[in-house]
């Protein structure tokens, strides 16, 4: 390596130092601590390393019906939330590519719920969805539906919190897929026309192809905030009603600042994260194949 | 003649306020290599998309093989386009780019493999059917967008400045090998340029557009030695044309070409007091061999082209700079007063206001 | 940058003029005795000198907020209220100063409080730790005008044959409710708060004491599984599906409050403090309808908080100051004019406040029959179990049976956690 080659590397590292400091710092810090605690019996009211217990939290862990339980309607959650917006979101970025007027007004409105609060965002949708008292059930009786039971019957819960994820997510996906299809040239398309494909082909043997990095990319994001969803349950429905909203962040909250027992906690926190790293590592192989 | 196989009937584009192609209206017979000239803006990519069914026609009709096309998608006009930018599928290898279309209609698969043989061995591209579109060069893919609409063997080919994109070299090439292309097929080819060069070579006919609107419609040669306005007579030159302006006096039964310095007699410009002429650069000869009239000037700049030297002087009544081209075995000095000899039926005189020419 | 640099300059000299003057931190519920006290805090610093501030949040947010606080040698807040639920872990952690020494030295009364209340949130075994602040004794509300009115007291004798009045037994208000339910109207007998875990576990505890049911014995021996609790549940069950409004399972307490301040539901079983509530014509358009009364029965929950100086508080002389001036006899008597609910027998008894708010009987009578939670260590997780317990026997997933002894076994199981038995 020249001279030259090297001082430019050492001002390359030193310029970018900080910044891995600060993040080594932040990130890998709290994840190590969370990790050997895990490993201890540890809770708030003993605050001390001094029972090593190796993988028991874990195996309780594994074993606990109401972690795996939370883990299931988590996971199912997870999947119908982000598949919805994704369709949602694609559908709309199409829509609001070919829009030429007031685009930025749209898109502006569009952004809005994105950029609320998600603690706003449950306590604003659990007034809208007051059985007798919110503006959903009375706007439905104009048009002479019965009020629906929206947060206190199982099912219907379940299906609410998912309906209000993707009010206030959606957004999430509009823009990285706008993003993405904007970047798209035109000329492509116009071949297809002359070569005489129809709109649906030329979605799928054009638009489809040059979205993939894209595409993957927003899923794989949105997939792994999604597992974290937290606020929305906490105000709008504590993981009811039963436990049929008991998402797995919620439940490890509980576990940490209720039942006290961080060890615990610690444990099922870093099974969550191996879960996580689980799902990335084969979309990230799989989205650089696709750079190719 | 050969019979029309296309015919634009008072075409015009609007975007918006913005009228970019004005009521233009020319036929393009059978096999013809007809070539849509002009500078940016001017209208011709846009005519080129219109007959094509890329963009929509806002008047007139377009009528192709006396069917009138003014409605059909692209897919129905049986015309292939290449694009300037090739607009190759970059997702598909070039096998897949070059097959798409036929896919798409469904032709059975030997078919395909037959006609994807013919064409890669047309364009020499065999080794390139594996690749995708990243992985070539720009010559390259040009022939792979070439070869994407000769799969199809439509009636008429449109090519949109599909040169403009390449090295000089390479476009010497390709320009050669589109005309033998053009002439093996014996189809009709509608090609837009900007390059006056290619037009020339390239065209049966060409046609030059400006600002919306057709100006002249002709074989090259004719075009080039007869244009019937200044734009035309500017546009056409490698690498420049002389267009000066002068007073004309009548002087007994003759008219005293002031800037000149000369007398001529033309019925035509009788009644005129200001004209525009024009002389090109290789008309002008420093030898005296039967042209009868010659004009002073002062020699200003010498540019030496390697192959020849092109030298800008000054006249000598009022300045205006005049360029004349001369071999290179030549040598000059600046500031050198000679004399320039040309033949009268070099001169062509255009009106001032309408900048028309005067025959 | 320039106005960041004056600020800096501002501050840093404000702080050394003030080196003496403190400044007291505390993590308060946004409740109306929280507003109370804040309207009379400029009095405190004026007398004083000491400056306080609150940071007035949600409950759900003060717990957490808390713990990490008291877990440090130095923490971030002077003094704290402890709700009852807590008070178990406080202990047993070793969070909380004991208060006997500086009760003794200024001499400060505490017997003036509630029995019940200095057991839930004052001492704990014999030691003192905490001050009673509020209380949160839950009792019923009824639409005192229903009662009154003539035409529903005849239609109530001819269905029921007995006369329609405040409810002193639980049958007689389970009749009442389905009386007044009448769906098609929009108006419910009740009004439940059946959402997870707090709202529905302290209602429910209401339904098990009135029924003469307990939560435990002296040794800890889960008592959770008799037929009281059985009928108790049963009873729940019926309220919110056939007499309260769609959705009561999961409403949490203001959801359920606005219910009934609409003036679409008959009763609602709930803190004593929301009286005031309801009439306040901003809130509520039943003002002056609605009655306080102990829940019909053999008594109701009890609920408190108590005032606490955290072993890692910054300046705890100060923080007693303030514990001593917040609950003197005079700043007492004032938080509860303004509608506080007091925790001082004295209080009570005051004729001027007897004069101003006339259920004050009635109340005091609430306070002495109120019956208290399970207090322990695990009193918040306890309150998890039947928040899922409870909840998933409302919407139908697990008889009552069933979610009485899966509460049962955890109770017993978290109080062997605990030491208890």
């Amino acid at each position: 390596m020249s001279k030259i080659h090297f001082y430019d590397r050492r001002f390359g590292y030193l310029f970018v130092s900080p910044a891995v400091i600060i993040l080594s710092i932040v990130i890998l810090a709290p994840i190590t601590i969370a990790i050997i605690t895990s490993f201890y019996d540890y809770t708030l009211i003993n605050r001390t390393l001094d029972s090593f217990v190796g993988l028991r939290n874990y195996f309780e862990s594994v074993s606990n019906e109401k972690f795996i339980h939370s883990a299931i309607v988590t996971i199912v959650f997870v999947i119908l939330v982000v598949l919805f917006e994704f369709i949602i979101g694609f559908l709309i970025a199409i829509l609001l590519n070919q829009v030429e007027r007031f685009r930025n007004i749209y898109y502006f409105i569009l952004l809005i719920p994105l950029l609320i609060n998600p603690i706003v965002v449950g306590l604003i949708w659990r007034m809208f969805l007051h059985p007798q008292l919110g503006i959903l059930n009375y706007l439905i009786s104009l048009v002479g539906i019965d009020p629906i039971n929206w947060l206190g019957d199982p099912q219907n819960a379940f299906i609410t919190i998912i309906f209000v994820d993707i009010w206030h997510q959606v957004s999430f996906m509009i823009i990285l897929l706008l993003a993405g299809l904007a970047s798209i040239p035109e000329e492509p398309y116009e071949a297809a026309r002359v070569d005489g494909a129809n709109a649906f082909q030329q979605f799928r043997d054009i638009t489809l192809p040059y979205m993939r990095p894209v595409i993957i990319i927003t899923l794989l994001i949105r997939l792994i905030f999604a597992l974290k969803t937290y606020d929305l349950i906490y105000i709008m429905t504590k993981g009811g009603p039963g436990d049929a909203t008991d998402l797995i962040s919620y439940y490890i909250y509980r576990s940490a600042f209720i039942g006290l027992d961080l060890g615990q906690a610690a444990s099922m926190s870093v099974i969550l994260l191996l879960i996580v790293c689980l799902i990335i590592y084969p979309l990230f192989k799989f989205m650089n194949r696709a750079d190719e | 003649m050969n019979s029309k196989h296309i015919q634009l009937i008072g075409v015009t584009k609007n975007f918006g306020k913005n009228t970019v192609v004005n009521n233009i209206s020319f036929e393009i017979a059978d096999n013809e290599f007809f070539v849509l000239l002009g500078p940016s803006g001017c209208g011709k990519s846009t005519t080129l998309r219109m007959i094509a069914g890329l963009e929509d026609i806002s008047e007139g009709k377009i009528i192709s093989n006396g069917v009138d096309i003014t409605e059909e998608d692209p897919k129905d006009r049986n015309m292939a386009f290449v694009f300037q930018n090739y607009a190759l599928y970059p997702h598909m290898d070039v096998r897949k780019n070059l097959s798409y279309s036929l896919k798409l209609k469904k032709v059975e698969k030997s078919k395909i493999n037959q006609k994807i043989e013919w064409v890669s061995n047309l364009l020499k591209i065999n080794e390139l059917l594996d690749r995708k579109p990243s992985q070539l060069s720009g010559g390259q893919r040009q022939r792979v967008a070439l070869g994407r609409s000769l799969v199809r063997e439509p009636n008429a080919f449109l090519l949109d400045e599909p040169l403009s994109n390449l090295d000089a070299q390479l476009r010497v090439e390709m320009r050669q090998e589109l005309t033998l292309l053009q002439k093996d097929l014996s189809k009709t080819f509608i090609y837009v340029t900007h390059d006056q060069v290619e037009a020339m070579t390239m065209a049966s006919r060409i046609c030059i557009m400006n600002h919306g609107e057709v100006l002249q419609i002709g074989k090259p040669q004719e075009v080039y030695d007869k244009p019937n306005s200044i734009f035309v007579a500017k546009f056409l030159a490698n690498p420049v044309n002389n267009i000066l302006k002068s007073k004309i006096i009548k002087k007994d039964d003759s008219l005293w070409i002031e800037s000149l310095n000369i007398f001529i007699n033309n019925q035509n410009l009788n009644n005129l007091s200001e004209i525009y002429f024009s002389i090109r650069p290789e008309n002008l000869k420093l030898n005296n061999h039967d042209q009868s009239y010659n004009f002073e000037v002062k020699i200003i700049q010498i540019e030496n082209h390697g192959h020849e030297l092109l030298i800008s002087a000054q006249l000598e009544f009022d300045k205006q700079v005049i360029y004349f081209r001369t071999t290179k075995d030549k040598s000059f000095m600046i500031g050198e007063k000679i004399k320039l000899y040309f033949h009268i039926k070099d001169l062509l005189f255009f009106d001032m206001i309408t900048e028309r020419i005067i025959t | 940058m320039r106005t960041i640099f004056s600020y800096l300059i501002i501050t840093l000299t404000f702080f050394s003029f003030n080196a003496n003057s403190v400044t007291l931190r505390a993590v308060m519920e946004n409740v109306p005795d929280t507003k109370f006290i804040q309207e009379l805090l400029p009095e405190f610093t004026e007398k004083t000198g000491i400056e306080v501030e609150f940071e007035v949040m949600g409950y759900g947010e003060m717990h957490p907020k808390l713990v990490p606080s008291l877990t440090a040698s130095t923490g971030s807040y002077d003094f704290m209220p402890v709700d009852f639920y807590w008070v178990g872990e406080f202990d047993k952690a070793g969070w909380m100063m004991p208060l006997d020494d500086m009760i003794a030295k200024d001499g400060f009364d505490t017997s003036v409080y509630f029995d019940s209340l200095m057991d839930l949130t004052g001492r704990v075994g014999d030691t003192t730790y905490m001050l009673p602040f509020y209380n949160y004794a839950m009792g019923l509300t009824v639409r005192k005008d229903l009662i009154d009115d003539a035409a529903n007291q005849a239609s109530f004798k001819s269905q029921f044959g007995m006369d329609l009045k405040i409810p002193t037994k639980w049958d007689e208000y389970l009749k009442q409710v389905e009386f007044f339910t009448d769906k098609d109207s929009g108006f419910y007998g009740v009004v439940n708060q059946g959402g997870k875990a707090d709202p529905i576990a302290m209602e429910w505890s209401n339904y098990l004491f009135a029924r003469g049911g307990a939560f435990h014995d002296q040794n800890w021996n889960g008592l959770l599984n008799s037929s009281n609790a059985v009928d108790a549940l049963n009873d729940y069950i019926s309220m919110i599906n056939n007499y309260g409004p769609l959705g009561a399972e999961s409403f949490s307490f203001d959801e359920a409050f606005n219910v009934a301040a609409q003036g679409n539901a008959y009763s609602y079983l709930t803190y004593n403090w929301f009286l005031g509530s309801y009439n306040d014509p901003e809130q509520s358009s039943v003002v002056g309808k609605m009655a306080l009364i102990p829940v019909p029965g053999e008594g109701g929950l009890n609920g408190a908080w108590g005032w606490s100086i955290p072993k890692s508080s910054p300046n705890p002389e100060a923080a007693w100051e303030f514990l001593k001036w917040v609950e003197s006899p005079d700043i007492a008597k004032r938080r509860a004019e303004m509608g506080g609910a007091a925790t001082r027998k004295d209080v009570f008894d005051d004729p001027d406040l007897n004069a101003k708010f006339e259920h004050y009987p009635g109340l005091k009578n609430l306070l002495a029959t109120s019956k208290n939670f399970p207090v322990f260590t695990y009193t918040p997780q306890f309150v998890e179990v039947m928040g899922t317990e409870l909840s998933k026997a409302v919407i139908g997933e697990q008889d009552a049976k069933t979610a009485l002894m899966n509460m049962n076994n955890q109770l017993e199981e978290l109080a062997e956690k605990d030491g208890k038995r």
